[in-house]
């Protein structure tokens, strides 16, 4: 692992609290600490945006979608390399999320090798 | 009366006055005329005899006023015609009889004046209480008659149990409801007609209030030999003279038809809810495939989780269990949602049982929470705590919610944000609940607010104007009121409310 990636973490945002904790738990599972938060309005809150080395997001939550804190944190240069998760993923929203910087765009439920090795080349980065 | 009657009538006065007067007068004149004629014979006959006949006979045949005139004439001729030398002791004797006779006369007059008078009365009143005997037979005849014809015609059965639950009387119309004459059926126990078990457990049990002195009535289905029915029967006591019960009328209405047809409409009505909820939940397909597949991706990437905990080199079983303990969870969660959706899309029959409407409103949020999202709306609640229950089909109400919650959806979906479902439970008056679904969508139809629970009314371009309706037929049908209000400042309020059930309050 690069030393870039040790002070900074993963963060994970999703409104459902199971898919957070699973999530969690797989990325420890490979030895990656992650902290979760269940909506873009509490990350962005947070001020932790700018210690993220990757970040994985739903696109469809309450409030602020994943795709419009995409754009948010694009708007204030800060482009974290990130990986969407959805169950209500089509190919225009993936096009668009990917265009904006994405690094994956992944439809529920997602393999799970594939997700961590989109985490690994994301911190990699 | 007219001049003419009343001339008429005092004419007839006059001459009938003049006849009485005159009957003294000439009485008085024969009393003379015998008393000289005796006595040119020589024959001993005092005048005053003839003259107390002559005022007796006026009296009784002409009255008071004339027989008082025929005793004043005969003194008068008596003192001057017949016996004018007579001494004045023997004047004043004769008066002194004459008046005396006359008062007794008056008298006798009046007694039989009045003996006439109650002969008349009592004539009267023997006329009249045969007059009332002979109405009397008539309307009791008359009574007699329909009370027969009631029991001949009645197009219900009319049946006599003794006390030894025996068939006394049946009337004819038994044999066109069921087949079995009358006379067939008189003296057989009601056992034999309508089964031991039927009668044991359904039939005696009222026929004993019955005899105990009180009138029941209940319905049933009938199912025996002579055909499968539904009565609404009725027993009524009949008291002999001494008080006692002697027998039961009852009186029995064949309800067949009318529960058939009323349980053919409600079928209709279910299967047409039922139509309504599967057009509704196949609106709701992929919010509703979203709310399956989010615990499964969880459980898939649990599982795989655990795996990894345990083929790595050194495995962490601590770690790998946890991981496994959250596949379980959300396998069942799944699971939970999945019988959510085959509950609300089965074609159940009503089923009636205590329910917390607050579960019930949780229950439906949480299938419709991610097509509201699908839509950037928020459902917001406030559930009053510790409700009574409410007697209903949750699976119908949880319908109605639905509709309710869909319609606000679709109300929202064109507008600015901020977008919200507020909904709410409370107690009301009168032993209701309260339930309110309000939005700050494009609101009620202008104009046309009443109109929006007619069938086939709508304002959507993909709906068919059902859904309304259906859910006022379902609260209607629970006993409730189905209402919308316009939302300040915009949107609509719908409200709903159901009574509480009896039990709940114990």
């Amino acid at each position: 692992m690069s030393p870039r990636s040790e002070s900074k973490f993963i963060a994970i945002v999703d409104d459902d609290d199971s898919v957070r904790d699973t999530l969690q738990g797989l990325l420890k599972s490979v030895g990656f600490s992650s902290r979760v938060f269940e909506s873009a309005e509490q990350f962005l809150g947070s001020g932790g945006h700018r210690e993220t080395a990757c970040l994985i997001t739903d696109i469809r939550m309450p409030g602020m979608s994943g795709l419009e804190l995409q754009a948010r944190l694009n708007a204030e240069h800060c482009r974290i390399p990130t990986i969407f998760i959805t169950a209500h993923g089509d190919e225009e929203m993936r096009f668009q999320a990917l265009r904006a910087g994405a690094v994956e765009f992944l439809p529920k439920p997602f393999d799970d090798e594939i997700l961590v090795e989109s985490v690994r080349a994301a911190l990699d980065r | 009366m007219d001049d003419a009657d009343k001339l008429k009538g005092t004419a007839g006065q006059v001459r009938w006055v003049a006849l009485r007067y005159g009957l003294a007068l000439a009485s008085v004149a024969a009393a003379l005329g015998l008393a000289r004629a005796f006595a040119y014979f020589h024959l001993p006959q005092s005048f005053g005899t003839f003259a107390l006949s002559a005022i007796a006979i006026t009296f009784w045949y002409a009255g008071t006023g004339p027989g008082s005139l025929a005793a004043l004439l005969s003194s008068v001729e008596r003192d001057f015609l017949f016996d004018p030398q007579t001494s004045i002791e023997s004047r004043l004797l004769f008066d002194l009889v004459f008046l005396v006779f006359a008062l007794l006369m008056t008298r006798v007059v009046r007694g039989r004046k009045e003996l006439e008078q109650r002969v008349a009365e009592r004539t009267a009143e023997l006329t009249r209480s045969n007059d009332d005997l002979k109405r009397e037979i008539a309307e009791h005849y008359q009574a007699e008659y329909l009370t027969g014809q009631v029991f001949e015609c009645s197009p219900d059965t009319i049946l006599i149990i003794g006390r030894d639950y025996r068939y006394k009387r049946v009337n004819p119309v038994h044999q066109r409801n069921w087949g079995r004459s009358a006379e067939s059926i008189v003296g057989m126990h009601v056992a034999e007609l309508v089964g031991i078990e039927f009668f044991e457990h359904k039939v005696r049990p009222f026929l004993d209030r019955c005899f105990a002195g009180e009138s029941v009535r209940f319905e049933e289905w009938f199912d025996n030999a002579m055909g499968h029915k539904f009565l609404a029967v009725s027993y009524s006591p009949l008291w002999s003279g001494s008080g006692q019960v002697e027998a039961a009328l009852a009186i029995s209405r064949d309800l067949t038809e009318l529960v058939l047809a009323s349980e053919a409409l409600r079928h209709a009505q279910a299967d047409l809810a039922h139509a309504s909820r599967m057009t509704t939940m196949g609106e709701l397909t992929a919010s509703l495939a979203h709310e399956v597949n989010q615990p499964i991706a969880a459980a898939v990437t649990g599982a795989s989780t655990c795996v990894r905990w345990l083929t790595r080199d050194n495995p962490d079983i601590a770690e790998a269990r946890e991981a496994a303990l959250g596949v379980v969870r959300n396998g069942k969660r799944a699971a939970d949602i999945i019988n959510r959706i085959r509950s609300l899309s089965k074609k159940g029959d009503l089923h009636r049982q205590p329910v917390d409407i607050n579960e019930v409103i949780l229950e439906i949020i949480a299938l419709l929470r991610n097509e509201a999202q699908r839509y950037s709306i928020s459902i917001n609640t406030d559930l009053a705590e510790e409700l009574p229950k409410v007697m209903a089909d949750s699976l119908q109400v949880q319908q109605v919610l639905m509709n309710l919650i869909m319609n606000s959806i679709d109300a929202m979906k064109e507008i600015d944000p901020p977008r919200v479902i507020s909904i709410r439970s409370q107690s009301a008056e009168d032993r209701q609940l309260t339930i309110s679904v309000s939005d700050t969508g494009i609101g009620l139809p202008p104009q046309q607010a009443d109109k929006i629970f007619d069938a086939f009314f709508t304002t959507k371009s993909h709906g068919i104007g059902l859904g309304l309706r259906i859910s006022r037929t379902i609260i209607e049908s629970h006993g409730g009121r189905l209402w919308a209000t316009p939302n300040s400042p915009s949107g609509a309020n719908f409200y709903f409310t159901l009574p509480v059930t009896l039990a709940s309050t114990e």
